[in-house]
């Protein structure tokens, strides 16, 4: 259906755009700037990412965001798909509607909160602060996201496939890694691009959780903001929107993709 | 490509059909039911499934015997998929025991009961693998050797003609297809009990038919007992060797398909398995093994040769086949058996005609009538006075 190109329709989509992405965009382009000062255009440069590869504070908390994404998400992933099997396979079993609630109540926690109730633990049980309270911290808040993301997958799964599984001699662990896992293997691998995201762009809950020698990107770049932006904090935020970006796309591609080739096949098959 | 065209019409690559028990001609003399020396392959004793407060299955005792094959059939919601999920082990009996060749396996899960496999309704085939992946899985999982494996799942695809489609995916192929793919994964662990969920109910009526035929086929050429549910009497009728009727978690009746048409238990079989005409009376008399009826009809005398044990002043049910129903003009010349009325509504089907005709209570009753050239007599049209009479034989007591 071709809609009628009106005014109205363009404005409307150009203020959005403009209101979402100008900002980022400003930002993007002052990463190039050539000028030592921020708000002054000097001409286009790519040397502030040269130097950033100079600056060891920086590389060194990004090494430590990455590696912080990469276990909670893995973990995130692990734990919110068994929570996300078990509210969809179990069935009616007694505490179901708390379970559910306790699994998806940090959706919709305020991260003040979160941090704060784990900083309180963290020092209750004497644990030092550093890199793996991060991670911790982080596995608690993403896994409700990955649970969603698999649970969504799973509600729309065909139950008697695994019944099939069993039936034809395969355990449930069996049937679980053979048939259920290779099924919704394209939601697990968007809950763990989305847990990764979720983690790399954390200030709040890694700044209540961290200890000494434990600074993520987030905050570092926060707390140099303070004393003043400096162009290569433009540069590094631009590589950070390009990492999350790219984790993102990947997600919703390997959805995307998914669907259409199912799509496609039943087209095969008249 | 024709689905109808890639169906097997006769079994050409699958072994000749056994000469021994024709388990779907009831004729043939294929009865264990009836030899006190056989043991039931599958035995269900007592057993009831509740689901909360819904009672799904009542205690239900019932024997199948090998080669079988058992047609369970009813409405939805009579309990008939519950019986076949708690033999296959996917939901465990209330109460009762379910035993496969004399061995109790209620308390054992679905993966250990290796001489019952399933075909599900929605065929649950495995969308990640192709074709020939599907049927070779259950193979997998007992760790036969590839080989062998290989081996086995040519015969299967061989059996039901899949072997261009062995490394398609499952939606790249039609629903006929699918249902064979569904078939040939059961059948290839060469279980000794089938079960079959429906397993036709998403083909067309065309290949339906084929369907049934095939798997009868599968069914004789393997020796395999199956169980199918259905709720369609016809399929149940075609295929099976045996039938039991099921209401509301109760089985009402299993006999052969023959035996549940002509002698139906109840007004519920009877009325379940094809068209009758119930006509309601009072017994006035018992003698020589004919019972008279007083209809209730004011003025209708019926006469029924039956073994029912029935006491006078019982009240009964005739039911009569429409079949069995003769349809005249003019009156006959026996005095039983004879109900006049007027021509309600007449159906046209070609090579018969159905007539419904208003009787004195205001009920209707059927007649049918083959239209050979051999009728005699200008034809019976609507609002015609008509007579309708049948012999001795062929009305049933019915006491419930």
């Amino acid at each position: 259906m071709q809609t009628r190109f009106s005014w109205f329709n363009v404005t409307s989509i150009v203020l959005g755009f403009a209101f979402l992405y100008i900002p980022i965009l400003l930002l993007i382009i002052y990463s190039f700037n050539e000028s030592r000062l921020v708000t002054v255009w000097g001409g286009w440069s790519t040397k502030w990412y040269g130097s950033l590869l100079n600056n060891e504070q920086l590389l060194t908390a990004g090494w430590v965001t990455l590696r912080v994404a990469f276990i909670s998400a893995t973990f995130a992933t692990i734990l919110g798909t068994l929570a996300a099997i078990v509210l969809t396979r179990l069935g009616a079993f007694r505490g179901r509607t708390l379970f559910s609630g306790l699994v998806f109540a940090p959706l919709v926690m305020p991260e003040v909160i979160t941090g704060l109730s784990l900083l309180l633990l963290f020092v209750a049980i004497g644990m030092d602060r550093g890199f793996w309270t991060i991670t911790i911290a982080h596995i608690t808040f993403s896994m409700c996201f990955a649970a969603v993301v698999v649970q969504s997958r799973l509600l729309d799964f065909d139950k008697s496939v695994e019944e099939a599984a069993m039936d034809l001699g395969a355990t449930p662990v069996n049937s679980f890694f053979q048939v259920t896992l290779p099924i919704i293997a394209p939601a697990v691998i968007s809950a763990w691009l989305l847990a990764f995201t979720l983690s790399l762009d954390d200030l709040v809950i890694a700044s209540f959780t961290t200890g000494p020698g434990a600074t993520t990107l987030p905050m570092k770049i926060y707390s140099q903001v303070r004393l003043g932006v400096t162009p290569e904090i433009n540069a590094v935020s631009t590589i950070m929107i390009a990492f999350v970006t790219l984790g993102v796309l990947a997600a919703s591609y390997v959805t995307k993709r998914s669907t259409m080739k199912a799509a496609a096949d039943a087209q095969k098959a008249q | 490509m024709s689905e109808l065209a890639s169906f097997p019409a006769a079994a050409t690559n699958a072994a000749p059909p056994r000469s021994g028990p024709r388990s779907f001609a009831p004729q043939s003399g294929f009865s264990p039911w009836n030899d006190p020396s056989q043991a039931p392959i599958v035995r269900f004793d007592n057993v009831t499934k509740q689901f909360g407060d819904f009672v799904a299955v009542k205690s239900c005792t019932l024997d199948i015997y090998e080669r079988e094959f058992f047609a369970l059939l009813g409405p939805s919601g009579c309990g008939k998929s519950t019986l076949l999920r708690m033999l296959a082990g996917f939901e465990q009996p209330t109460d009762g025991r379910i035993m496969v060749q004399g061995q109790d396996i209620t308390a054992l899960p679905p993966y250990e009961r290796s001489d019952v496999n399933m075909m599900f309704q929605s065929y649950a085939l495995f969308p990640h693998m192709t074709v020939e992946r599907n049927i070779g899985f259950g193979l997998r999982q007992e760790g036969m050797p590839k080989g062998e494996i290989a081996a086995r799942v040519e015969e299967a695809m061989a059996m039901v003609e899949l072997k261009p489609f062995a490394n398609r995916k499952p939606n790249q192929l039609s629903g006929g297809q699918q249902q064979r793919v569904a078939l040939a994964r059961a059948i290839a662990k060469k279980p000794r009990i089938m079960l079959l969920d429906e397993p036709l109910g998403a083909l067309d009526k065309k290949l339906r038919q084929q369907a049934q035929f095939e798997l009868m086929r599968i069914q004789e050429s393997t020796g395999t007992t199956f169980i199918i549910v259905t709720h369609d009497q016809e399929e149940a009728m075609t295929v099976a060797s045996r039938i039991a009727v099921m209401d509301k978690g109760n089985i009402i009746q299993v006999a052969t398909p023959n035996d549940i048409y002509e002698t139906p238990k109840s007004r519920y079989v009877a009325g379940f398995i094809g068209d009758v005409n119930v006509l309601e009376g009072k017994v006035s008399g018992i003698a020589d093994g004919i019972i008279d009826i007083e209809g209730a009809v004011s003025g209708c005398h019926y006469k029924t040769r039956s073994n029912e044990p029935v006491s006078i002043g019982q009240q009964v049910w005739l039911a009569i086949r429409p079949e069995k129903v003769r349809i005249t003009h003019d009156k006959p010349q026996s005095a039983t058996n004879v109900v006049s009325g007027k021509v309600d509504d007449v159906g046209y089907l070609g090579s018969i005609s159905h007539y419904h005709v208003k009787i004195g209570n205001g009920q209707r009753v059927t007649a049918l009538r083959a239209n050979t050239a051999m009728t005699v007599g200008p034809p019976i049209s609507w609002e015609d006075d008509v007579w309708m009479d049948w012999p001795t034989e062929a009305g049933i007591i019915l006491t419930s």
